[in-house]
């Protein structure tokens, strides 16, 4: 399946003290997953937020080919999750330095998926690491929805203007709720995810070979 | 307690995770969580974890899975309230 999914978490929002609390995190991460911090330096809150924007980049990966899939974070299981060589990480087009990269593998019951995620101090950003992906995250002023909403777009067409060569890209929404790029009236084949919290905003897309 | 005694209940326990305030206090049982009061998904643990508090019950895994809109979220509450213990 040819699609995109992403996720980011502004660090500064959640609550650390609860999410410690395992009336919390078991909500969505399961024994075995908690068994993956082992062998990780990352923080406990940190390493909770890293899987929920997992799940949620998966959730959003299956979503566009099944408009009726119910979001079931204890359904999507993280079965590998490893630290990253930096080499690894040219795909990133951000505004800020990143402190430590992972990459996993997530079970959706049927088949896995891949994915990489980057962290810092101020956020947690996850994509699904399938195909030709492009991804960026960005600071923005304000966390108002609206100005996310059109940042991550304004965003995402800056990227794509320079690697598709037309002056009439625009994004719409889909009824499903995820969004889609179109080329005029025509909608193209470049499947696009957005995210945002707070003050930071990602996109990741796929090329299609 | 009935639904719509928990929907003015449950208008509190979203409260604090919504910027579209005017839409909150016209929800009804098709308002979508995410779509229409535009609450980040980040915080769907949160309201789960208050509504838990504000109602005094216990919402497991699958329960939790229904809460994506207002009516779902309400027939999780009444459900749990209603189940003895």
């Amino acid at each position: 399946m040819i699609s995109a999914g992403n996720d980011i978490v502004a660090l500064n929002l959640v609550d650390k003290e609860r999410t410690n609390l395992p009336a919390f995190y078991s909500k969505f991460i399961t024994p075995d997953e908690l068994s993956l911090h082992q062998d990780l330096t990352i923080s406990f809150e940190n390493f909770v937020w890293l899987l929920w924007s997992v799940k949620e980049s998966a959730y959003k990966y299956l979503k566009r080919g099944d408009e009726h899939l119910v979001f079931s974070p204890s359904k999507l299981i993280v079965q590998k999750l490893l630290v990253s060589p930096e080499s690894d990480t040219n795909l990133l087009d951000m505004d800020k330095l990143i402190d430590a990269y992972y990459n996993g593998v997530v079970s959706t019951g049927i088949s896995t998926i891949e994915f990489k995620s980057a962290i810092n101090n101020l956020f947690i950003a996850t994509i699904i690491n399938e195909g030709d992906v492009y991804w960026g995250v960005k600071t923005i002023d304000s966390g108002d929805y609206h100005d996310q909403s059109n940042s991550v777009r304004l965003f995402a067409l800056a990227k794509l203007n320079g690697i598709i060569v037309t002056d009439d890209l625009w994004i719409d929404k889909h009824p499903s709720g995820y969004p889609f790029i179109l080329n005029g009236a025509h909608p193209l084949d470049i499947p696009i995810s957005f995210a945002h919290h707070g003050c930071y905003v990602s996109y990741a897309f796929q090329l299609p070979k | 307690m009935d639904r719509k005694e928990i929907l003015i209940e449950l208008k509190k326990v979203l409260a604090p995770y919504t910027e579209s305030k005017e839409m909150l206090d016209g929800i009804n049982e098709d308002t979508d969580l995410i779509k229409d009061l535009k609450i980040n998904s980040a915080n769907l643990v949160d309201i789960i974890i208050d509504a838990e508090a504000q109602y005094n019950i216990e919402i497991d895994f699958d329960a939790a899975e229904k809460m994506y809109n207002v009516g779902n979220c309400i027939d999780v509450i009444a459900d749990k309230i209603n189940k003895p213990a």
